[in-house]
This record gives structure tokens, sequence and C-alpha cells, in this order.
């Protein structure tokens, strides 16, 4: 049980200690690295942060919740070709085992 | 980190991208038509690289990132065509999101879709025919992959803008501490998972893992029995 379990086991326990990470991080705003690295590069370069413009004019999104719904899709079309490779390969599976036929 | 590459730099690292998106393509065309069973293959791993580098992970370093996913994909078709995928991902993230911009797209599938699957898949390639158990292997592959993404976007911003005092050693430091610092439980987290998905791929369809020879078949068939 416990190993045939194990990576389950081992991605859940993963994930708790890296949420158990920050139960006391409190006043940390977990901005995003780039907007961090952004700062940095108009420090080092002297030019003022505001000055960088995109080079090819960019489409932003009106919003945070609109940015997050977006994030939200590009994960959702993930997730739908995952599932549905695994429910295909899981039906192959049960057809091979039906006609007790070759193992793909 | 849109408009934040200067010209030349853009330029420089889309040069860099478009051969190895050509080389992409090209095995792309040669691997789907060899072998039908490489499109589902493909749908799995390229769907993790679409469901993890959308979300924003918080870190240690009080900000947040986000995974790349590239690992399994490295791993199952090499870099030139996790590149391919990789610039899907990142062509939706500039033209929806804002996220990484056109101009400095070229840099950003250099980062995330060359270098790190490159550095990944390398480890990889050493360590598949030796004793190292597949899981291991396939966590260590994914984890270097995530971390070296980043590390070459310190890199390539470290070019960009090196210090005025110090220069680009200097400049390398500064933004290694910024990206690749925080990327390292994120690397971790998703090493874990990936390792995971790869498992299930094992047990439900070890043949095609087989046929595209990612694994020796001895060390495949040993898991695969497991149930």
């Amino acid at each position: 049980m416990l190993r045939k379990y194990r990576f389950e086991i081992l991605a859940i326990v993963a994930i708790l200690v890296f949420s158990a990470l920050f139960l006391r991080m409190e006043g940390a705003e977990f901005a995003g690295t780039d907007t961090e690295g952004s700062a940095r590069a108009a420090e080092i370069s002297g030019i003022p942060g505001e000055e960088f413009r995109p080079l090819i004019a960019q489409w932003v999104p009106p919003g945070g919740e609109v940015e997050s719904a977006l994030f939200a899709l590009q994960a959702a079309i993930g997730g739908i070709c995952v599932g549905w490779v695994f429910g295909y390969w899981k039906g192959l599976k049960e057809k091979e085992r039906e006609t007790g036929g070759r193992k793909g | 980190m849109e408009g934040f590459l200067p010209l030349q730099w853009a330029v420089f690292w889309w040069l860099v991208a478009l051969p190895c998106l050509a080389v992409g393509v090209y095995q792309l065309n040669r691997v789907l038509s060899a072998d039908r069973e490489a499109l589902p293959l493909l749908g799995v791993t390229g769907g993790f690289i679409f469901i993890l580098s959308s979300l924003k992970l918080p870190s240690v370093t009080g900000s947040s990132s986000h995974p790349t996913g590239t690992g399994l994909s490295a791993i199952a078709f090499g870099p030139w065509i996790t590149a391919v995928i990789g610039a899907i991902v990142l062509l939706f993230q500039a033209l929806f999101l804002a996220h990484g911009g056109l101009s400095t797209l070229g840099a950003n599938i250099v980062s995330m879709g060359v270098a790190g699957p490159l550095v990944g898949w390398g480890a990889y390639r050493v360590l598949r025919e030796t004793r190292v158990s597949m899981f291991f292997t396939v966590f260590l592959a994914c984890a270097l992959t995530d971390l070296f993404t980043y590390i070459v976007t310190s890199l390539q911003l470290a070019l960009a803008f090196p210090a005025e005092v110090g220069g680009f050693p200097s400049s390398f430091i500064v933004f290694l501490g910024i990206f690749a610092i925080t990327q390292v439980p994120l690397a971790i987290l998703e090493a874990v998972i990936l390792v995971l998905v790869f498992r299930y791929i094992v047990q439900l369809r070890p043949g095609i893992l087989i046929r595209l020879k990612i694994f020796p078949e001895e060390k495949i068939l040993a898991v695969a029995g497991e149930g």
C-alpha cells in the first residue's frame, strides 16, 4: 500500500511542506520576480522603470481579474489535453484487456 | 518583463531562438509521422507546460514566480521540440497576458524552451542508462530544467544590464538572487509532481516509452507491472 502510492504520498507531502513555508511569512507581498527584476534593471541602467516601453505594442488585459481569468484559461487548455489523453490511454488499455490483445 | 530588453539583445535572442524552432518543427513532423502514438504523449507533456506555467506560486524569498513544466517534454522529445511547445505557451502569454511581450519572446523561448530543457535533457541522457532509478532521473531532469530556465533569464538580463561597478558578473549575481533563489522550491515541487505524472504514463502506456526509447525496456517494464 505504502509502496504502491509512494509518489502520490510524496507529492502531497511536498505540497504541504511547500505551503507550510509561508505560514510564518507575514508582510511579504509575493510580487512577481519579473516586477522585481524590472526594478533592478531600471536601477542598474539608470533609466526610470516607467520609461521602458515594449518594442512591439503590447495589449494589456484590462485589470487583474481579466488577467487571472486568462491564466485560468491557459491552465484549462492544458488540463483538457492531459485529461483527454489519459482517458484515451485508459480506454485503450481496457480494450486490450478485453480482447487479450497486445500490450501497447 | 515586457519592454525590458534593449533592441540589439531582443534581436540577438530571436536569432538564437529561430534555428532552434526550425529544428524543433522538423523533428516534430518526423516523430509524429513515424509513430501515431507519439501525439498523445505530446499532448500530456505539452499539456503540463500549459498548466504549470500558468501558475504563479509564492516562494521563500517573498516574491512569486512560475514553474515551467517543460521537464517531461524535454525527456520525452528533447529540447528542440520542447522549444516549439514552449513558444506556443509563451506566445499565448505575450499576446493575452502582457507576460513576456513580443520583442522579448525570442529571449524567453531561448531560456524556457531551449536552455532549461537542454540542461535537463542532458542530465537525463547521462543518467538514462545508469543504475540510477528512472524516477530519480525524471525528478532531477525536471528540477534542473526549471532552475536553469531562470538562471538563463538572469544571464540574459545581466548581459543586457551590466552593472556600472563590477559589470556583467555583479549584475548576474543580483539577478540570480531575484530569479534563481526564488525558483529553488518551485523547481523541487514541480519535479515531484512531474514524477507522479511520469509514473501514470509508465503504468498506462509503457509501450510508447519503449518504442521512443525514452528509457531502457527493462527499467520501464520493471515499473509498469507494479499495478
